[in-house]
């Protein structure tokens, strides 16, 4: 099986499974237990914390809590800092924060949505135009799920300070953590990051925070874990994985990004451009590739390309109410395009004949589409 | 005093010589459904009765005998020995405590040395004793205990007639095939066909990889949910990509539907002759979508010798959902995964098409060679 569905989740580093076992089966304590035991784990968590906090901000400034996913990362930071007059998000984001923006109308909170260029990245004037004195919250996506644009959240956080100051800014990170290389500034408030996604476990994710920005409230109530903001007890194995799957991320951060990028040119080289239109930027993130097979079906293709042996992503699941991504048709694309999108997205391991092999097997499975 | 659910029977006793036989089927369809759980199970004269079962299975007991078909209506209460204490005794145990009521005997056992009128009231009077707050009322009462003084010394107490599922034992009526889509119309068509005391066996198509495996898997959970009432324990299914392809590829788009629903039929001929279905099965309503209507219709008949049973055939779309909600289908029914195959869909389906020009079309197509490579696609999947 060629896998080259890795924006959706990622296998699970061997090497970080190895090293995290011993916080499975013999380090298994509570880390808010007082004897020896839970001291080992909860040392495990704050080198842990340290650490992937410093992969992307000084850690004087910024400091990080554990949760259960990126969706729960992204959840507190809306609900914590979106409390009144308006909230600015684009049309590009995850679900995560396109809902709890939603959410935030029955809440008393205006949401306002940005729209997104053809490619998936926000159009920052039109983001900007809308941030008043009343803004409390500002969300842009780091990296878009469906399409890899990056947003340049350093500078968009930059000027929507300048307009106003006490406006919060968060960012969903989690396609670029561990795969486009990233300082957060003192503009930037909240960041989200999560492990499935490089090589972790699905079920660990946090959120950055800048110290001294507005503050955070709790989601689940209970122990007082991670400093109050996060209780229950932590998934110390889950975290352990996050950790050394990051150090392994991060070792080759930029090497792997321009190997990448080279298959992802390579891919979209192999295609048939009678077949296929392209959706992803050339300047986006190096792991995604999305593209379109115009007026073919997304999901049968993902279907034909798996029997055939690569498993891809397409632009949306298949529910007759909601056939059509919600993002891509805010990108604009017609709906012959929204039928046959397909979201080719890389790990480090994939190979250059892998992909090679899976431009051939899509090609063939668009010939082949309708019989 | 010993717990006991009666079992009273429908239509049964009507068909004179075949009494016995359709009693036999009954009873088994009854330890079939019963099945799991701790009890006895014996007939009486007209009725079955469940015994020797656990307190706290009663509730589940009595869910399951109200989906077999067959049970006219069922009653928990008691079995006491036929002496004028236990019954009074029994009596005041499923007897309501307040509001009015009228107690009400059957004499099965006309030796008996109380007359119907005698026992009610002289069992009426001891509950009013009892209980203060009754009162009676033999018109319009809130509550009745019946009494049913059987043949073999005892006695059966009880407070309530549950309604069952009525209809015939399922095995008595042959074997039907229903073609299950997993929309909402094609499990109430099995239902309806099981209650006339079918056996239904289960065929539905997809068209992988345009469909999905989780569709598949709703057909599944949908015959499960049925099979408790129709019998059954396999689906069948067969891909019929391959039959779309071509139509879509040769054939007029305006006919597609109708040219697919011919191969399905032919296909399920066969599927019925390997397991002994003596008729199809279809969820159709007459005008409900463009292939429903008359001509569709025709046009699918005229490809097998079977004959297609239509139970839904003169019902509205209403009538149907409140159905499926009573059968417990209508919640999977409506999950959204049937409409996966739209790739094929005309945008403009002939509505009254004709047989003449159905059959030239077809003749584009190697309908032999399809039909049996469809069949080679044919797997079952269990539902227990």
């Amino acid at each position: 099986m060629i896998y080259l569905d890795n924006a959706a989740t990622t296998r699970p580093s061997d090497g970080a499974l190895v090293h995290a076992r011993q916080y499975l089966s013999e380090c298994y304590f509570n880390p808010s237990a007082g004897y020896h035991g839970g001291a080992e784990a909860a040392r495990l968590l704050n080198k842990a914390r340290a650490y992937l906090t410093e992969c992307i901000a000084d850690p004087a400034q910024f400091s990080l809590i554990f949760t259960s996913c990126g969706s729960e990362a992204d959840n507190q930071a809306i609900f914590s800092t979106a409390r009144r007059g308006n909230a600015v998000t684009t049309s590009g984001e995850h679900a995560a924060v396109f809902e709890s923006f939603r959410e935030l109308k029955n809440r008393g909170v205006e949401p306002r949505f940005a729209p997104v260029r053809a490619d998936g990245s926000v159009d920052a004037e039109a983001l900007l135009q809308m941030v008043d004195e009343k803004t409390s919250l500002v969300s842009v996506i780091h990296v878009n799920n469906e399409t890899g644009a990056v947003n340049d959240i350093v500078s968009i956080a930059r000027r929507v300070k300048e307009k106003n100051p006490r406006t919060v800014f968060m960012s969903d990170g989690v396609q670029a953590f561990g795969k486009i290389g990233v300082r957060l500034s003192k503009d930037i408030d909240l960041y989200c990051i999560s492990a499935h996604k490089i090589g972790g476990l699905k079920g660990t994710g946090a959120l950055v925070r800048r110290k001294g920005c507005a503050a955070l409230l709790p989601r689940i109530y209970g122990g007082g874990q991670e400093g109050g903001l996060r209780s229950g007890t932590e998934n110390v194995f889950g975290i352990a994985c996050f950790y050394y799957a990051a150090q392994e991320k991060f070792a080759s951060l930029e090497a792997d990004a321009a190997r990448l990028k080279g298959y992802r040119e390579r891919l979209w080289e192999a295609l048939d451009k009678e077949l296929f239109v392209r959706i992803s930027p050339a300047d986006g993130s190096a792991y995604i590739l999305t593209v379109s097979a115009r007026g073919r079906r997304g999901e049968a293709l993902q279907r034909m390309l798996w029997d055939a042996g690569v498993a891809v992503g397409t632009g949306s699941a298949c529910n007759s109410k909601k056939p059509h991504s919600r993002v891509l048709q805010a990108c604009g694309y017609p709906a012959d395009v929204l039928d046959g999108v397909l979201r080719v997205s890389f790990c480090s391991s994939n190979t250059r004949e892998e992909v090679l092999q899976a431009a051939k097997l899509m090609n063939e499975a668009v010939r082949r589409f309708g019989g | 005093m010993e717990k006991v659910i009666i079992i009273r029977y429908a239509e049964i006793h009507l068909k004179g010589k075949n009494r016995g036989y359709f009693e036999r089927v009954f009873g088994v369809n009854l330890e079939k459904a019963l099945k799991g759980l701790r009890h006895e199970l014996r007939r009486t004269s007209g009725r079955y009765l469940v015994t020797a079962f656990r307190e706290e299975d009663a509730e589940e007991l009595c869910a399951r005998i109200a989906r077999v078909f067959g049970v006219h209506s069922y009653s928990v209460g008691v079995r006491v020995p036929n002496d004028l204490e236990s019954i009074a005794a029994a009596a005041m145990s499923v007897s309501p405590q307040s509001g009015t009521f009228k107690v009400d005997t059957h004499r099965a056992d006309k030796r008996y040395p109380m007359t119907s009128p005698e026992l009610n009231a002289e069992v009426g009077a001891r509950l009013l004793a009892s209980f203060p707050a009754l009162k009676v009322d033999v018109r319009a009462p809130q509550h009745t205990v019946f009494l049913d003084i059987r043949e073999d010394g005892s006695a059966l107490v009880f407070g309530m007639f549950c309604e069952g599922a009525g209809g015939m034992p399922v095995g008595t009526s042959s074997k039907g095939l229903l073609l299950i889509s997993g929309g909402i119309d094609s499990p109430v068509a099995g239902y309806m066909m099981a209650k006339r005391g079918m056996e239904v066996k289960y065929l539905h198509f997809h068209s992988y990889p345009y469909t999905n495996e989780q569709a598949r898997d709703k057909v599944i959970v949908l015959a499960r949910i049925l099979s408790r009432y129709t019998g059954g324990d396999t689906v069948a299914t067969v891909k019929v990509t391959h039959i779309q392809e071509e139509i879509h590829k040769k054939c007029a788009a305006e006919l597609n539907v109708t040219l697919l629903r011919r191969f399905m039929f032919r296909i399920a001929e066969r599927v019925a002759a390997r397991q002994g279905a003596k008729c199809l099965i279809t969820g159709e309503s007459l005008g409900q979508v463009a292939s429903q209507t008359m001509e569709g219709i025709t046009s699918s008949n005229a490809v097998v010798r079977l004959p297609v049973l239509r139970p839904l055939i003169g019902f509205d779309k209403e009538e149907i959902v409140a159905r499926a909600k009573k059968i417990g289908t209508y919640e999977t029914s409506v999950l959204p995964y049937e409409d996966c195959c739209t790739v094929f869909l005309p945008e403009f389906p002939a509505i009254k098409p004709k047989l003449s020009y159905i059959e030239e079309e077809e003749k584009k197509l190697d309908v032999e060679a399809l039909v049996a490579e469809a069949l080679g696609t044919m797997e079952e999947f269990p539902l227990r």
